[in-house]
């Protein structure tokens, strides 16, 4: 299906949301840019709903499913290894200890990257068909 | 009565120059030394008579007459003088922070042609458009929002006039220390922000903001929808770009580990091998394992083909553009040519040419000795790598390590991308993931190793007394902060691009139909082949079996 007339009023309605909501944003402390806040949102999220309506008549790509909970894990991990490096910054005092810490936190976030989520994106990808 | 006479007359007398020396006490001062020489200097300026005859030589035009009196009746005074070389100071570097922006904004077209010559001929419309509409996408994002949260916090820069309406950061009070988050004045540039320097920061930030922006069109391509990468573009330039570049460059707590925790200068990136091209290439790494490689690319053993781009002449030409609006990158990175460690705008300079050359020696040379040809894609990675590298350490290091992280960029271009082709099993057309991600990370590092202390960018780097100093030339502590920085690009940043496109996936998908990935973008995305009048050449055999298994399934 590709390009449409449809996918270009979307993508107008979610260009004006985003506009009215960092207006209401910028204007946040007065009335009138809460409401332009709210509207803005409101609009965004409209935007989002016609885009989820639109997305059947692309047709299908040629791209297996990912499984979640696999992709979910590497996040998971991705994000848990900078907590443990921010942790280690407060906890160790010295620069030995804060190295160890960044570079334990470092490879904890490079697992969740380069092993896990890889494994999640090509589980069932379509070569392997 | 002699006595009483000669009394008398002393008694005048003394009233006499009493009265007199009330006299002159009461009389004006007389002029001061630099009063009468700027008085003289200003009656020997010439005339309009002598300028009307015209100047040849230059040496009648730009004088003392040419400095703005304050007070006509008063006349040329010192203060006069002082306040219009605070102006052409300040003048000076806004020039030369716009004229540097100026090129790092050309090297968008750099880009595109580098994109669309590493991919197929009936794809060129739509990559070249990626890159052309990114432009627009990011510029309006960073407009509305992106660069307040930004830079909202980041007065206090003497090189533009101080900054001052930049003073709303939002902060964060932990374990007895405050870091900054994000900003938020500057929203539409209105208001208070309305401002000279702000407008100067805003053009020079915003084409940096682009440049990681556009990256991610090059792993992507071939197989993005226009739809979703327009929607992604926007919450890339309003989101996640700013959110790390507040934490870096906008008063952020990055930039704060050396304040706060006493961790050398904090996250030191000159001028963003972490924030622009690091973000770039993470964020690329996110979309591609989420929008999957394109039809025929891996076999059934996973092995992979090599899918040939169709113009490598636009890929070799569009490096070159890339090499040239480096010099606006780096060397513009200073925010001016005056004052402040600026003069080392040259240096900068310098070792961006260095490091870009020794990066093609080492992509060339190991492809010719390893592989057998001086390929000609990869030397042209490999002159980015190394740009990309020195992007960082440009400002804090000497020419001999210059030329050391080029080289080693280089050679770390050719191994990153057979990783990501081969192990991590991720298609990239262009190498945008191992330039930019790898290359750029390397280039954080690469800080925190050779920074060799002799940098003075007045007297302080984020806020910490002194010149960044690296591992090899005595501080262990900053390649501490340096890899915190890369441990939040690749925990935060990869993380929160791979959220935010995981969502994007959900509702509007990125990839396009096997049918329009068969038939090439140009027609069913932009209407229109980027070379009607060639005639397509058929597409080699394992491309053929590919598609049908495609459209099969």
């Amino acid at each position: 299906m590709a390009a449409t007339t449809t996918q270009g009023k979307s993508f107008t309605v979610f260009m004006v949301g985003i506009t009215v909501a960092a207006a209401g944003l910028a204007f946040s402390a007065s009335g009138i840019g809460k409401v332009a806040l709210v509207a803005g949102l409101a609009i965004i999220g409209y935007s989002f709903f016609k885009f989820f309506l639109i997305k059947p008549s692309e047709g299908a790509p040629a791209e297996g499913k990912q499984p979640a909970v696999l992709k979910l894990a590497g996040l998971v991990l991705a994000l848990g290894g900078w907590l443990v490096v921010l942790l280690g910054l407060h906890l160790t005092p010295g620069v030995s200890g804060r190295m160890v810490s960044t570079l334990l936190g470092l490879a904890i976030s490079l697992f969740g990257i380069l092993v896990i989520l890889p494994i999640a994106a090509n589980k069932n990808a379509i070569w392997k068909a | 009565m002699r006595n009483s006479r000669f009394a008398l007359c002393i008694c005048a007398m003394t009233v006499v120059l009493l009265a007199g020396a009330r006299v002159v006490a009461h009389a004006d001062p007389a002029p001061s030394a630099t009063a009468s020489e700027l008085k003289d200097a200003a009656a020997k300026a010439p005339t309009t008579a002598t300028l009307q005859a015209g100047d040849p030589g230059g040496t009648a035009t730009g004088t003392i007459s040419d400095v703005p009196v304050g007070d006509a009746k008063a006349g040329l005074t010192l203060g006069d003088v002082a306040n219009q070389v605070g102006q052409n100071k300040i003048g000076v570097n806004f020039t030369w922070t716009l004229v540097c922006g100026f090129l790092v904004m050309f090297m968008q077209a750099g880009f595109a042609m580098v994109e669309a010559g590493l991919c197929r001929v009936k794809n060129a419309n739509h990559t070249y458009m990626m890159n052309f509409f990114v432009y627009g996408c990011g510029l309006f994002a960073y407009w509305i929002l992106g660069f307040a949260i930004q830079m909202g916090g980041a007065a206090g820069n003497g090189n533009l006039g101080g900054l001052q309406p930049l003073a709303s950061e939002h902060t964060l009070s932990l374990f007895g220390k405050t870091w900054g988050l994000f900003g938020q004045s500057g929203m539409f540039l209105s208001g208070h922000t309305y401002d000279v320097g702000v407008m100067v920061i805003f053009l020079f930030q915003m084409v940096f903001m682009d440049t990681a922006l556009t990256i991610v069109t090059g792993a992507c391509a071939e197989r993005w929808k226009f739809l979703t990468f327009s929607v992604s573009s926007v919450l890339m330039g309003a989101l996640t770009y700013p959110l790390f570049a507040n934490w870096a460059w906008g008063g952020g707590w990055l930039s704060q580990l050396g304040t706060n925790l006493g961790l050398g200068h904090g996250y030191a990136d000159f001028a963003g091998s972490g924030v622009v091209h690091a973000v770039g290439g993470l964020s690329a790494l996110a979309v591609a394992l989420i929008i999957g490689p394109r039809i025929g690319k891996y076999n059934r053993d996973g092995s992979p083909n090599a899918i040939i781009g169709h113009d490598i002449s636009a890929v070799l030409i569009g490096c070159f553009i890339l090499a040239f609006g480096w010099f606006g990158f780096n060397p513009g990175s200073t925010l001016g040519a005056s004052g402040a460690g600026c003069l080392r705008i040259g240096s900068v300079a310098v070792n961006t040419m260095l490091a870009g050359c020794t990066g093609t020696f080492g992509a060339l040379l190991y492809m010719w000795s390893l592989k057998g040809k001086p390929d000609a894609s990869m030397s042209g990675n490999g002159l980015l790598a190394g740009l990309v590298a020195i992007t960082a350490p440009s400002g804090f290091v000497n020419p001999t390590a210059s030329a050391i992280i080029g080289f080693i960029a280089g050679v770390l271009v050719c191994v990153s991308v057979s990783f990501v082709e081969n192990t991590l099993k991720v298609d990239d057309p262009v190498g945008a993931i191992s330039v930019h991600g790898a290359g750029g990370l390397w280039g954080v590092i690469s800080v925190g190793l050779f920074a060799d202390g002799t940098s003075n960018y007045g007297g302080a780097w984020n806020g910490v007394n002194g010149s960044v100093t690296g591992l090899f030339y005595g501080d262990a502590s900053q390649l501490i902060a340096q890899l915190i920085g890369v441990s939040t690009l690749v925990g935060f940043v990869f993380a929160f691009t791979f959220a935010m496109n995981w969502v994007l996936d959900i509702v509007l998908g990125h990839r396009v139909s096997a049918e329009s990935e068969i038939a090439g973008l140009d027609l069913p995305e932009m209407g229109q082949l980027g070379y009607p009048e060639f005639v397509f050449a058929p597409e080699p055999e394992y491309l053929m079996a590919a598609k049908k298994v495609a459209l099969a399934s």
